[in-house]
């Protein structure tokens, strides 16, 4: 259902011309949950996720002429806040290093409730090496396809294949081992 | 989309940000452009002080070159009538000559 919901906005957003790009305040209330989402799966942090994300919308302003169409605003709001949240968690990487074989595990390992095993996943999500965690968040989050995931990050297509696969690998893995058989199918 | 990429999918669901966020990206904006409009006019102002500066001095400079060029002028033509008294002076000696000496011949 989202999945349509999805691909019925994206024909919308193709069918509007540059006449149809909307005024500023619409675009950032359109879209801050996007940006805001993206800084956050990769800050982890309210106020840094928030922070990042008025940037990205300042960003924005000072470029708003050079927007061409809704979803060439789409596309560079992702692009944007994507690129600016690598950048974020590589310094605070720095600051405090942490990687997926050092996250903690959860404690209560039998029968788990299926908000704790978002909130693991999104710990697993946080803690994958930045290109996999950009596409993981870009596919799975925004559902975007291989192809507009390879042009906001610059890849090939086949990269972005393999890097999906290698982080899905690594999860269910990691959430087979530590939740139960069945659970990483 | 398998049962763990749903599971995925549901994890990574999009979240809002603070109910004001909107407002003050909007405020930040607005200061940007104060900001950024305040500095255009600041080197709008520079910049017709400058061309004012600039008509001034080339202004000057002409006026120079203008009165400069006249008081040559008027130093030629000075020179032009000195020379042409002298050449009266001389012709009137030529001619007083000739006549004394057609007059001794007489």
């Amino acid at each position: 259902m989202t999945a349509l919901l999805a691909a019925t906005r994206s024909i919308a957003v193709a069918r509007d011309g540059p006449s149809a790009l909307p005024a500023f305040a619409t675009a950032v209330e359109t879209h801050k949950a996007m940006v805001y989402s993206i800084a956050w799966q990769f800050l982890r942090d309210r106020i840094a996720a928030d922070e990042l994300a008025q940037d990205v919308f300042l960003q924005l302003h000072k470029s708003w002429s050079r927007i061409e169409s809704p979803a060439h605003l789409t596309f560079w709001l992702r692009k944007v806040a994507t690129h600016r949240a690598i950048d974020a968690a590589r310094k605070r990487k720095a600051q405090a290093e942490s990687s997926l074989e050092e996250t903690d595990e959860p404690t209560v390992l039998e029968r788990v409730h299926d908000s704790f095993l978002s909130s693991y996943l999104q710990r697993m999500v946080a803690s994958l090496p930045e290109k996999q965690r950009s596409v993981i968040v870009l596919r799975y989050q925004e559902e975007m396809e291989l192809e507009e995931i390879a042009k906001v990050l610059d890849m090939k297509v086949s990269t972005v294949k393999t890097q999906i696969s290698r982080a899905l690998d690594l999860l269910r893995g990691k959430v087979s081992r530590r939740l139960g058989k069945g659970t990483g199918q | 989309m398998t049962p763990f990429e749903e599971e995925l999918r549901q994890a990574l669901k999009r979240r809002e940000p603070a109910a004001d966020f909107t407002a003050r990206v909007m405020a930040r904006a607005a200061a940007e452009d104060a900001k950024r409009n305040s500095g255009f006019w600041f080197s709008w102002r520079l910049g017709l002080a400058t061309a004012a500066v600039a008509v001034l001095t080339l202004s000057g400079g002409v006026a120079y070159k203008q009165h400069e060029r006249s008081l040559k002028g008027m130093a030629a033509k000075r020179q032009l009538l000195i020379a042409m008294r002298i050449t009266g002076t001389k012709l009137q000696l030529v001619q007083e000559r000739v006549k004394e000496s057609e007059q001794e011949a007489q």
